[in-house]
């Protein structure tokens, strides 16, 4: 992808899709419960600081969940390709056309599902699901998976915006 | 859910993207109850304002395909009509062309210099 699609270009196609992880969502509301149980059964434990680091760490998971594994909100096209996560589209990242090296269509197999976001030196995953799914790999070989409803229609749109793709992208 | 539109055609912008919902609805692709992108991200991704878009939005929703709810974006509440009537007519059009002795080609210029 060298050759990202010159700014007030005509012809715009750019993909949207939202993936929403259901038992991710059903986890941050056990978690938002327990919190409110432990708080309400909390008559004098507050000095406890076993009783206060399990609360936080609890609300630290919630927080997490909320942001980032809840669901996750792809864009494809000449910007490069979007991830926003999360209810509230924060944290998000972009990763512009000409940072992508290719752009494929991968079988994620159900073992290999982040449930979120995950970072690692060489990898990061945004995965929600098993299935097909987007894997990039970028110029400096990190390579980004991405949980999307149509994964093929995302690199359709990403190998349409980039001219002159090489032949692995096309 | 894939959206094109063309800065260059003399149909007008928001009248484009109010036709890439109208077809995502149609074939099933935007569900009911799907949320749509926020119109300032759409926006930025497919280079026009954010009130284009918006505009696009609210003439979905004054034709009930879209309903605005505080904090939750544009839903999709309406299912649209069946893209089988589209079929139809375009079967009804191919075979009128059929009988004028027109072809593919001449089909696909004629909607060209219609649309």
């Amino acid at each position: 992808m060298t050759s990202p699609r010159i700014a007030g270009a005509p012809q715009y196609a750019v993909y949207t899709g939202r993936t929403t992880s259901w038992p991710m969502v059903a986890a941050t509301c056990v978690g938002a419960l327990l919190i409110v149980f432990m708080a309400k059964d909390s008559n004098g434990n507050w000095g406890d600081l076993v009783f206060v680091v399990s609360l936080i760490l609890v609300a630290i998971g919630v927080l997490a969940n909320v942001l980032t594994a809840s669901s996750i909100r792809a864009m494809a096209g000449p910007n490069g390709f979007t991830v926003r996560w999360g209810l509230v589209g924060w944290p998000r990242c972009t990763y512009r056309l000409d940072e992508i090296e290719h752009a494929d269509v991968i079988d994620l197999s159900s073992w290999r599902v982040s449930y979120g976001l995950w970072w690692t030196p060489k990898r990061t995953n945004c995965t929600v699901s098993s299935g097909p799914t987007v894997q990039l790999t970028l110029r400096n070989q990190r390579i980004v998976t991405i949980t999307g409803p149509d994964p093929a229609a995302a690199v359709a749109a990403l190998r349409e915006a980039s001219a002159g793709a090489p032949p692995d992208l096309g | 859910m894939r959206w094109a539109i063309d800065h260059t055609s003399r149909e007008r912008l928001q009248d484009q993207i109010a036709s890439c919902v109208r077809r995502g609805v149609a074939s099933r692709e935007l569900p009911v109850g799907e949320q749509l992108p926020p119109a300032a991200e759409l926006a930025t991704a497919l280079s026009v304002d954010r009130n284009t878009v918006l505009a696009a939005y609210r003439q979905l929703r004054d034709d009930g395909v879209l309903e605005f709810r505080r904090g939750r974006g544009a839903r999709v509440v309406s299912a649209g009509p069946p893209l089988s009537a589209v079929t139809e007519a375009a079967q009804r059009l191919i075979a009128t062309a059929s009988e004028h002795g027109l072809g593919q080609k001449d089909l696909i210029r004629i909607i060209k210099e219609l649309t």
